[in-house]
């Protein structure tokens, strides 16, 4: 709806033209390597052949005989500048990690030595040069090397670099699974996925006078960059200028810089030349950061009508050697059921060091909750002879249950997949379908229909301290032509044309007259860019909210010169209005040359000028949902699939461009389908990688991708202006639809299962009843069930009474990354008092002491309610123990005496 | 991913080429279409010292009769191949084949000589330069010297070409008009090097099958001929085939690798199968050329 006395022109909702594709369709964009500096140098990097090792020696001498070679930096030379390597949530990790390997390599491809040349040319020739001695370790490489391997870091006492839940089984849940009608136990393995980006990483950095840096780099947020730029080298983020104007995709890769980037950010200080490195395909598929390296299995209870009863999940990560923020993934389980009515669900989440490059996000990171819980329901409705769709209308919450909460206690107000499911059915004909396949089989073609339901938290804000509002700045120019500064930033997702048709409708002038900038720390304020799906909900608000000012002081200042009530005055395609005398209407250049320009005509206490600003800070989570179908057929001949037919119906709120939101959907599910059938991430055993270029590492093309068809829903929000996030959901959602339609299709032939991709030799064996894959996977490790390292067990009670109290310096390992805190303790015979310091603030708390144990209970607010059980046992000066976060399980508590 | 230092000549004729390989002494490369050579030398797996540039050679391009057959100046590029009329009257599979042949984008730049040089086992020029009975015209300083396409491949994109040699032709002898091809093949993605692929062609006269030119590319270290099969064919009745005892033979010959891509078993299963449905579609219908 339009702000009173704006003008009709509808932009929102339109499929406009998008303002970023004139440059971007005609080559040019400005992406990091179209940037040349005077006196520029580049870098190239020596990396490790081996997986894990020793470095005995680094000789640099023949590499720095090359003509055309300035310099060759080691960790011992960028060590003269301290850098902090954060996680994505700016918090320390939990294993030490240096810019440059530190005596010892952890994957094959990690940086080593980098080399500054006169061109890349140069630079490869020398880094070829670079003779670096390694003494060769045994390499942990999958999940289940990790878990039984030692540990990756010297650091750390196992290869556990996150946890969260239960380790311990609930006996009540246990119970409740066994005795239920139907038990499906469901294992997803999930294969490591490259990003891709089409633009690899790059940077240029460039020291401008004794304080100043200016970084060109490749990233999801310019003033993400800055701000971790900041913190990992104590500069003020104000000196650092970051400039991103084009970007070629990132799909999560690109959230922070990591060592590669550091590296050269490092160097360039030090060297004191501007310096570009632009990374390479190998590089990028070898040593840029991966993602989805997951196993899961869930189990999942179900009575005889179909409902569901209980469910267990017991997920592990990949985190490789040095990931951007030490993670379980935590929202696997917070999304797990979110849109179901389930009872009772318990977890255990653990994310793994291993010797291979590190975990970075990518598109939905906590897809694996939709794989496996849409893949579960359809092998349940297989195995209780219920329809697949009718399962799932038994047990999604619908619009008539709402309000409600999930079993986290996420509340649920206005989620829409079962409206959606509803919405898909009124154009897929499944009866007609299901005839069509039962004829199609009798000739020998197996058909498969595939439909899977989810929601997508999106626009988050205000829970984590990094997931900020958004920014909008406007002004109406001396011209009348209106100039949006923005806090967003584009990898392709439009937000200069959605935020310019947001602005052109709510201000009331032409699209073509709004110019957005985006992309330079030193023009927006500050968010954390393109992350979550969020741009849209919360940018797009901040949009209107700063229209509706700016709007609400042109007609003020209008009112004024024309001696007119403000209601009387409207403001369309540019002009100023004033209802009941045409005569007066004056051009928004003619009230801006006022504006700017002759103060003395100003009402009084009237600002100069015609300048608005809004800073958006959306509900702390805005749902999409979506229902999808899709329709294969497998050829029995080949174990080929091809996707016939596909099928989106989302409800992502206000749509402002719905070229803009189906452009999302479809590159989401391009990425779900190669996820499904062609891209693996693989190693070998000694953690080589064998994917190396895009002849192995098999993206889908466009003749893979079938025209999808699109449905829109459109529940508006509860933000301001009703929008949904769309950028997930389609990675999310795509990789279930798509196992589903191929385990329909082949459901004469028995269950598919879920190891991904879902390979022609995996189909054809399956078809052909006997394992086609030559080489015989490695018998399972032996079903010991390797157990964290479980905190020390308490002492006996005749020790000595601990000295407790007192200052205590404690970590918790929290979802986000460990969280620093003071303890003050202070007993009383079986009683404990004190308080809790962090940098969120303080708080008292009460409990008891049992010897040397200390047992209390805190209940915080923030991020939801939520109340948090102390177990801590005191040894000397040590301090261990778990902390009990409701339905998120134990954290790890380690600490010291102060 | 920048190539090494190399040094580039672009001759003029054949035999300032060949002088040039034979002067590098085993240290150059001979460059046409570049479409593997130019991702080779970027990913530094090939570092030749000389790059020996063949496009300016006018001799070593375009399509020609000779007699008994059609002949293939090297240096012609796939695209051109595909639009050629005296191919598409002669050599029917053969430009079939090359439409699957990498992407549209690097057939323009692609030829086929370069391709029927390089050896990759599970490409399509190879296999039907094979399967078609071509004969592969190789010059050097030392001479020149004729090779049957069988007797080319020694493994993995390894030929019998020595370092100072050249293709500077390459000959298929004519299949009579209204001969039967067959061509199919498996591949992940369009253009994508197949996981299993068969070329051939027959010749039905009056029922019987009398001449059969039969050759599978993925199949092995190098494109292989279906030797075995293309003696049990032979004089067969084309309506009495027993194709599931030809499709053993067939698969007898070859000798599939495991790659990251599929399996030897996947492939020996998927060629049986194909090998099956290509011969009764292609016999039932008598597809003719």
């Amino acid at each position: 709806m339009n702000a009173p006395g704006v003008g009709a022109a509808r932009y929102i909702g339109q499929r406009v033209p998008r303002k970023e594709d004139p440059r971007l369709l005609t080559g040019r964009g400005q992406f990091v390597d179209d940037i040349v500096l005077p006196g520029m140098l580049h870098v190239a990097f020596a990396r490790s052949p081996i997986a894990r090792g020793k470095i005995l020696s680094i000789d640099t001498a023949a590499a720095r005989a090359l003509p055309g070679v300035h310099a060759i930096y080691t960790n011992a030379d960028l060590a003269k500048i301290k850098v902090e390597m954060l996680s994505f949530f700016l918090t320390p990790g939990n294993v030490s990690i240096t810019p440059l390997a530190d005596g010892h390599v952890a994957y094959v491809g990690d940086p080593v030595a980098l080399v500054i040349a006169d061109d890349r040319y140069i630079a490869e020739d020398a880094a070829a040069l670079v003779d670096i001695q390694y003494a060769e370790e045994d390499p942990v490489v999958t999940i289940s090397d990790a878990m039984t391997g030692a540990p990756v870091h010297a650091d750390t006492d196992s290869n556990i670099a996150a946890m969260m839940g239960v380790e311990e089984p609930d006996e009540e849940l246990e119970a409740r699974l066994q005795a239920a009608h139907c038990l499906v136990t469901h294992k997803v393995t999930h294969q490591r996925i490259s990003q891709s980006p089409m633009e690899t990483r790059g940077v240029i950095a460039t020291r401008e006078g004794a304080e100043e840096l200016t970084l060109y780099i490749t990233c999801q947020s310019p003033h993400m960059i800055a701000r971790y730029v900041s913190l990992a080298l104590g500069l003020p983020d104000t000196s650092i200028r970051v400039i991103a104007k084009d970007v070629g995709g990132s799909f999560g890769l690109k959230n922070t810089p990591w060592l590669e980037e550091m590296s050269v950010i490092v160097a360039a200080l030090l060297f004191g030349r501007p310096l570009k490195w632009i990374e390479d395909r190998v590089e990028n598929l070898t040593s840029a950061n991966q993602a989805r390296e997951q196993e899961m299995i869930l189990r999942t209870a179900f009575d005889a009508n179909g409902r569901l009863v209980a469910s267990h999940g017991d997920y592990s990560v990949n985190n490789g050697a040095y990931p951007q923020g030490a993670d379980c993934n935590i929202a696997v389980h917070m999304f797990m059921w979110a849109a179901y009515k389930l009872p009772e669900y318990a977890f255990l989440s653990r994310g793994w060091y291993s010797n291979t490059v590190g975990m970075a996000a990518y598109r939905g990171p906590w897809a694996m909750e939709s794989l496996i819980r849409e893949t579960t329901l359809d092998i349940a409705a297989r195995r209780l002879g219920i329809d697949t769709i009718e399962l799932r209308r038994r047990n999604l919450v619908t619009l008539a249950d709402q309000p409600t909460a999930t079993t986290f206690g996420i509340p649920l107000e206005d989620i829409t997949p079962a409206e959606c499911l509803d919405k898909l059915l009124e154009t897929l004909d499944v009866a007609a379908f299901r005839v069509e396949q039962a004829e199609a089989r009798k000739q020998g073609r197996y058909l498969g229909l595939g439909v899977a339901a989810y929601v997508e938290p999106t626009g988050s804000a205000g829970s984590i301290s990094v997931m900020t509002g958004e920014l909008a700045q406007l002004r109406i120019e001396p011209t009348g032509k209106v100039t949006a500064t923005m806090s967003t930033h584009s990898q392709g997702h439009g937000t200069q044309t959605t935020m310019a048709q947001i602005i052109a409708e709510k201000l009331g002038v032409a699209y073509e007259d709004v110019t957005v900038f985006e992309g330079d720390s030193s023009r927006g304020g500050f968010s954390p860019g393109a992350a979550g799906s969020r741009q849209g909900v919360i940018a797009g608000g901040a949009t209107i909210k700063a229209s509706e000012l700016l709007a609400e002081k042109v007609k003020i200042l209008a009112g004024h010169l024309f001696n007119a009530p403000v209601e009387n005055i409207t403001i369309e395609n540019g002009m100023v209005h004033i209802a009941g005398a045409e005569e007066m209407t004056r051009s928004l250049r003619a009230i801006a040359e006022i504006a700017y320009g002759e103060p003395t005509r100003l009402p009084p206490g009237f600002e100069a000028g015609l300048e608005a600003q809004y800073r958006y800070t959306p509900p702390p989570m805005t749902f999409t949902s979506a229902a999808h179908a899709c329709i294969v057929e497998v050829d029995t001949d080949t174990g080929f699939v091809k996707i016939k037919r596909w099928i989106s119906c989302e409800d992502c709120g206000t749509i402002i461009n719905p070229a803009v939101v189906e452009g999302q959907i479809a590159g989401g599910l391009a990425q779900g389908i190669g996820t499904v059938l062609l891209e693996e991430m693989s190693f070998d055993a000694r953690g080589n990688p064998t994917a190396v270029t895009y002849k192995d590492y098999l993206l889908p093309a466009i003749s893979d991708i079938p025209d999808f068809e699109y449905l829109h829903a459109c529940t508006p929000s509860q933000s301001v202006g009703g929008i949904r996030g769309v950028g997930e959901g389609g990675a999310i959602i795509g990789p279930p639809t798509l196992v589903n339609a191929i385990a329909d299709a082949l459901a004469p032939f028995g269950e598919i299962g879920c190891d991904l991709p879902l390979t022609p030799v995996k189909i054809l064996s399956l078809i052909e009843g006997r394992d086609l894959a030559a080489v015989v996977a490695p018998p399972p490790p032996p079903v010991v069930v390797v157990e964290a390292p479980a905190p020390p067990p308490p002492p006996p009670v005749t020790q000595a009474a601990a000295v407790i109290d007192g200052s205590w310096k404690m970590v918790l390992s929290t979802p986000m990354g460990p969280q620093e805190m003071t303890g003050n303790f202070v007993t009383s015979g079986g009683q404990l008092s004190g308080e809790l310091l962090s940098p969120e603030g303080s708080m008292g708390f009460a409990g008891t002491v049992d010897g040397n144990r200390l047992l209390f209970d805190l209940k915080v607010e923030k991020p939801m309610k939520i109340t948090l059980k102390y177990d801590i046992t005191i040894e000397g000066d040590k301090l261990t123990g778990k902390v009990k976060m409701g339905f998120f399980g134990n954290a790890k508590l380690t600490g010291q005496r102060i | 991913m920048k190539a090494a230092p190399f040094d580039y000549l672009a001759p003029g004729s054949i035999e300032e080429a060949c002088a040039l390989l034979a002067e590098a002494g085993g240290g150059a490369s001979v460059l046409a279409g570049g479409q593997t050579l130019m991702p080779l030398l970027a990913l530094r797996m090939s570092q030749p010292f000389i790059l020996v540039d063949i496009n300016n050679i006018a001799a070593l391009r375009g399509v020609s009769r000779i007699a008994g057959g059609t002949r293939i100046g090297p240096a012609t590029r796939q695209c051109d191949g595909l639009a050629d009329a005296v191919l598409a009257e002669h050599l029917p599979v053969l430009v079939r084949a090359l439409s699957h042949v990498g992407h549209y984008q690097t057939r323009n730049r692609g030829t086929i000589g370069g391709s029927i040089a390089l050896g990759e086992p599970a490409a399509e020029m190879p296999a039907t330069a094979v399967a078609l009975g071509a004969v592969i015209e190789i010059t050097s300083v030392r001479g020149v010297r004729r090779v049957e396409a069988a007797d080319f491949y020694l493994g993995p994109y390894m030929t019998v070409l020595e370092s100072d040699e050249l293709v500077t032709g390459i000959e298929y002898p004519d299949w009579p008009p209204g001969h039967v091809i067959l061509f199919r093949e498996v591949a992940q993605r369009p253009g994508d090097f197949a996981l299993v692929g068969l070329v051939g062609a027959l010749v039905v006269e009056g029922a019987r099958i009398t001449r059969a030119g039969l050759a599978w590319f993925g199949m092995g270290p190098t494109p292989v001929k279906m030797r075995q099969a293309e003696a049990a064919i032979l004089g067969q009745s084309a309506d009495a085939l027993d194709v599931n005892g030809l499709a053993a033979l067939a698969i007898a010959d070859t000798a599939p690798f495991d790659d990251h891509h599929a399996s030897a078993e996947y492939r020996r299963t998927v060629g049986r199968r194909m090998f099956t449905r290509i011969l009764r579609e292609a016999l039932g219908r008598q597809e003719a050329a």
